[in-house]
């Protein structure tokens, strides 16, 4: 469904990006791992075109494009495609859980007013917080908002959501609520590409892992093997550091 | 200290006379100035080109001279300059008797333009990047994500320092007697002039200035409680 | 239309220039004094008694309402009639620039005021407990503690607040004051109107060099001041 191969990215002199191909069917969830600084954020941007990767290609169901010269038109269709959960939420602060959830289909999509509601209020039940339809953004806690964040994305019903370190802005005790979400919604068969640090939740939710560092995939696989007997030696040790305590028995 | 009070009341009814007029030289040089600025912010806060040096000369301009001498200056040459222009294209104009409230409208959304312009970018500035970011992604056109998302919050940002600057037009607009319109101070001066009443005209202008310009922020207080209801408590 | 003569601005800026100084004096002739009575007022609105809060809120308000060339008639014309009437003193042949100075130290000190309350006021009260805490008096712990650190924090709003003052004294001319802009419109008024723009072109620069100089200067004070900040 979404297939893109030998992206390029520099920052100024800092190459981030070195040659990354990814490849997601209908119904993956890829998880990406990898130290800060490997590229992981920065590739995810890339497929929605909030940076502009310097080369790469890009096939997404019908759509076949170069990812540096990309149109305007064809990154807002890729976008309409996507949707976008981020590290620090990004509510619109100036409308209301409702108006953040229908701001995608009323404005970005033209779809009507009535159906639109419909269709948020029904991501609002999902993430449970029907309650709170007429709330800002400022009077909720960090988990509320970014569940918020999550119905956004869903109610928009793209073909591929992805999630940029969705709770590394949280305080622990509000993770779980926004990693149980989005663990039903692997389960429901939501098409995922996930950037996270939470190592138990991606051996649980992944259907693919894909360790990175450098710019580089350093290694690829089902998560069972990623996690239990990984080759590489990097990922040996980047596993060694995050995951001390479990000793990989997941 | 005698005060001639029957004249006092008499000059301050001709003077609220006067109020639409300043009303009116604000009210048109805002409507010119905001549309002009919000364009001119969004064009300074894009990376280096020609344009933003000449934008940044203009606002230094305007900010760097007192804004007599722009009076003075734009209304010793354009009322020339259009009669010239006019007499250019053989129009049947005499731009003489024009009303010269019309050069009051050019030299203050001038003023107010350049002041308008610095606040719209630091308040564009303001927003976080994400906002534009989480637009985009929500499927919108960037013209879209300004419209619903950016400009509503730095309206916000951006309110206490448009009142501020709507107040010190108002101020300003005491000077568009120097241009012979008929505005509250112009009023009190000929009123004055007859018997050199001037104490008591002026504390006229006095008071209509401070009642205006009460009213004025009276109105703004109401518009921030609305514009910002979002920035709600914790 | 009369060709624009660019040889008369060069003719003209020497018989400007000497009264560069009148326009200086006014603008520092305010700072003082503006300065003395913002002090008062600040001191006023931070005060425990409601009352001179209320007056110091007051009088700030009021003055922000009001518009310079309106404040300069009322003292130009008024304030002779009143110390006549109530001090019994004739001030008519007083100098001009003494009008001037007196409006303009009452518009100047209410916005100095602000800027002196809020710097005071982003000064964290520990400084001012710690102060007396080794046995400093409250007027020591002031002055040697306070105000240097407030100093710096007003010091961009002080200069914002000069340059204002700057441009509004250029409506001295309007009761007679011989300053720079006075100057000019004598000038224009020798020549029968004619060269207005040739005479106001030059004024806008002088004017502009002026202001750029004082946003410079503050840039330099503020600079100089946090540097000894991060040497301490």
């Amino acid at each position: 469904m979404l297939k893109i191969t030998n992206v390029h990215k520099k920052y100024n002199d800092n190459e981030v990006l070195k040659g990354v191909d990814i490849n997601v069917a209908k119904g993956d969830v890829v998880v990406i791992l990898g130290p800060s600084g490997s590229g992981k954020t920065t590739l995810l941007r890339c497929i929605n075109f909030l940076d502009h990767a310097d080369q790469g290609e890009m096939e997404f169901d019908e759509y076949h494009l170069q990812m540096h010269s990309a149109t305007a038109d064809e990154v807002r269709k890729i976008r309409q495609k996507t949707a976008f959960v981020f590290q620090n939420y990004n509510l619109f602060q100036n409308k209301t859980v409702l108006e953040n959830v229908t701001a995608g289909l009323i404005i970005g999509r033209n779809i009507e007013k009535n159906e639109a509601v419909d269709l948020a209020l029904k991501a609002l039940a999902k993430v449970g917080l029907s309650d709170r339809v007429n709330f800002y953004p400022s009077q909720l806690s960090g988990g509320q908002q970014q569940r918020v964040g999550i119905a956004r994305a869903i109610a928009v019903q793209p073909d591929v959501i992805l999630f940029d370190e969705p709770t590394s802005a949280l305080d622990p005790e509000l993770i779980s609520e926004v990693l149980g979400i989005i663990k039903q919604l692997a389960e429901e068969g939501t098409t995922m590409i996930i950037v996270t640090h939470e190592m138990k939740f991606a051996a649980d939710v992944a259907t693919h892992v894909i360790f990175m560092a450098d710019g580089n995939i350093v290694e690829e696989g089902r998560p069972k093997d990623i996690f239990q007997s990984p080759k590489e030696e990097r990922t040996r040790n980047f596993l060694r550091r995050v995951l001390p305590q479990v000793e990989y028995n997941i | 200290m005698d005060i001639n009070y029957q004249f006092l009341i008499k000059t301050f009814y001709l003077v609220l006379a006067a109020v639409p007029t300043t009303l009116n030289i604000t009210a048109v040089s805002l409507l010119i100035a905001m549309p002009l600025a919000f364009y001119l912010a969004v064009i300074r806060l894009r990376p280096g080109k020609y344009i933003q040096i000449i934008i940044s000369g203009y606002i230094t301009f305007v900010r760097g001279t007192p804004i007599v001498l722009q009076i003075l200056i734009i209304y010793s040459i354009l009322p020339s300059f259009l009669n010239s222009v006019a007499k250019g294209f053989a129009l049947e104009v005499n731009v003489f008797d024009w009303n010269p409230i019309i050069y009051a409208y050019i030299v203050f959304s001038l003023n107010t333009t350049a002041l308008l312009c610095e606040v719209f970018r630091s308040a564009l500035a303001s927003i976080n990047k994400g906002q534009l970011e989480a637009a985009l992604c929500a499927g919108m056109t960037t013209v879209q994500a300004y419209r619903h998302i950016i400009v509503p919050q730095a309206l916000v940002v951006a309110m206490p320092n448009i009142c501020n600057i709507t107040v010190k037009l108002i101020k300003g607009t005491s000077l568009a007697f120097l241009m012979t319109v008929k505005d509250m101070t112009a009023v009190a001066k000929i009123a004055a002039s007859y018997g050199y009443n001037y104490i008591e005209a002026y504390m006229d202008v006095f008071a209509g200035y401070v009642i205006v310009c009460s009213v004025v922020q009276v109105a703004f207080a109401f518009a921030e409680r609305h514009v910002g209801k979002f920035r709600f408590i914790k | 239309m009369r060709p624009f003569n660019p040889q008369f601005i060069l003719d003209v800026i020497p018989n400007l220039l000497p009264f560069l100084w009148v326009t200086l004096s006014v603008v520092l002739g305010t700072v003082f004094f503006g300065s003395l009575l913002g002090f008062v007022l600040a001191r006023a609105k931070l005060s425990q008694k409601p009352l001179y809060c209320w007056l110091a809120d007051g009088y700030i308000y009021i003055i922000r309402c009001t518009p310079s060339i309106v404040l300069l008639f009322i003292v130009f014309y008024g304030l002779p009639k009143f110390c006549l009437e109530v001090f019994d003193m004739d001030i008519n042949g007083y100098e001009k620039i003494f009008f001037v100075l007196v409006t303009f130290t009452l518009l100047f000190a209410a916005p100095i005021s602000e800027v002196m309350r809020s710097a005071y006021e982003a000064i964290d009260h520990g400084q001012y407990e710690a102060a007396v805490s080794i046995g400093l008096t409250p007027w020591q712990a002031f002055y040697h503690i306070i105000l240097p650190q407030a100093t710096v924090v007003a010091l961009p709003n002080f200069g914002n607040s000069v340059i204002e003052l700057m441009k509004e004294g250029s409506l001295a001319y309007t009761i007679g004051l011989v300053d720079l802009i006075g100057k000019g419109q004598l000038i224009i008024s020798q020549n029968y109107g004619a060269y207005a723009l040739e005479t106001y072109l030059p004024l806008a620069f002088i004017y502009l060099l002026l202001t750029l100089g004082v946003e410079k200067s503050f840039l330099r004070l503020e600079h100089a001041f946090s540097r000894q900040k991060k040497a301490a």
